[in-house]
């Protein structure tokens, strides 16, 4: 069923965010990003002052769910690397877990080869993490819990 | 699926406006766009084909209030409406919080309408998702046309599940209902998740 997917803690957020650090030393690509397939961003490390990163994940989770719907119907389960490249930048998008997405974005300064080779760990180690982090969907999150009142009844007021 | 990430202080909410063909959902997130603050929007970011219809899915961010201290992020979707995109309107359910579901209040859409409702729920139940759970609202469009049905009638044929849900009247390109319909999900979304946090044991 549908329901809160994510609840990140600072704690989490930083082991993901030295995760990709690591993967960003290693490999010498701009940024990378942590998707989930719904679209949103989880966390993203790198040089991307000139990106819109929210379309970026939106765009790139519904690239990965269409090209699941194209593995289905040749007979495979699903691809689990997407790669596009361009002609100065090249995207590399491919899968942590089930719910989650790695999408790096690197020039011609480094190769798609170092790419995939660092990619894999890095998955390998947030994969790990994200196991810890569902387990801790069933701690409390008190954050909205004196949600209520006038204040929610209007979340949009137009300019 | 909503988020919480306690390090940037944001919440993120999935909202996807789903219903016929040239019923008004990509005129319902282009009003929002024109209509929010720059500073509480992202770009509005529109797959379609050369003709203007929705090919895969519309995307808009926009940012809400902030709840002790959390800003509240909601992603605004839409699907293509067109009866033969079906693979990719299912795609763009996938961790959906939220729905719209605009009808057009045309006499002659009533079909494509109730067609619309069906498919979006089977869509739902392909995730195991469920009306029942998901919050949800009717927007009854283009009711400035003429020979449009009584909304009465598309109550009789739309809102009929046993839980009766929120309807409003709209003229999407005049932004008329548009942010009633908008306030109106995301306060369903927040309540919802309040109810799901309050639910969890404490750490």
């Amino acid at each position: 069923m549908a329901g809160c997917n994510w609840v990140l803690f600072e704690e989490d957020i930083e082991r993901l965010n030295a995760t990709l650090d690591v993967f960003l030393n290693e490999t010498d690509a701009q940024c990378v990003l942590v998707i989930d397939k719904g679209g949103h961003l989880i966390a993203v490390r790198g040089l991307t002052d000139s990106m819109d990163t929210a379309s970026l994940s939106a765009l790139a989770a519904g690239a990965f769910a269409s090209t699941r719907e194209i593995a289905r119907l040749i007979g495979e389960p699903e691809f689990s690397v997407l790669f596009h490249q361009g002609r100065r930048e090249h995207i590399h998008v491919s899968l942590i877990d089930g719910d989650t997405l790695l999408m790096a974005i690197f020039d011609d300064q480094t190769t798609i080869g170092i790419i995939r080779l660092y990619a894999k760990d890095t998955e390998e180690e947030i994969a790990r993490l994200f196991v810890e982090v569902k387990r801790q969907r069933q701690r409390g999150a008190t954050v909205l819990k004196e949600l209520g009142g006038a204040r929610v009844d209007a979340p949009f007021r137009p300019a | 699926m909503s988020a919480i990430n306690y390090a940037s202080k944001e919440i993120y909410f999935k909202i996807v406006y789903y219903g016929p063909g040239m019923g008004g959902k990509t005129t319902n997130l282009q009003y929002v766009h024109q209509s929010i603050p720059q500073d509480n929007k992202g770009n509005l970011v529109s797959l379609a084909t050369d003709q203007d219809r929705t090919l895969f899915f519309d995307f808009l961010p926009v940012e809400a209030i902030q709840i002790h201290g959390f800003t509240t992020k909601f992603q605004l979707y839409t699907v293509p409406g067109q009866v033969h995109y079906n693979a990719t309107r299912k795609l763009v359910l996938r961790g959906v919080d939220g729905i719209v579901f605009v009808a057009d209040s045309q006499w002659d859409k009533m079909k494509e309408n109730v067609e619309s409702f069906r498919n979006l729920e089977e869509n739902l139940a392909e995730y195991d998702y469920s009306l029942d759970e998901i919050p949800h609202v009717l927007q009854y469009n283009k009711r400035d046309l003429s020979a449009i049905a009584p909304v009465e009638y598309m109550e009789f044929l739309l809102n009929r599940r046993p839980t009766r849900v929120s309807l409003f009247e709209s003229i999407a390109t005049e932004g008329t209902g548009v942010f009633d319909t908008l306030n109106r999900i995301s306060k369903l979304v927040l309540l919802k998740l309040n109810e799901e946090m309050e639910a969890r044991p404490r750490a």
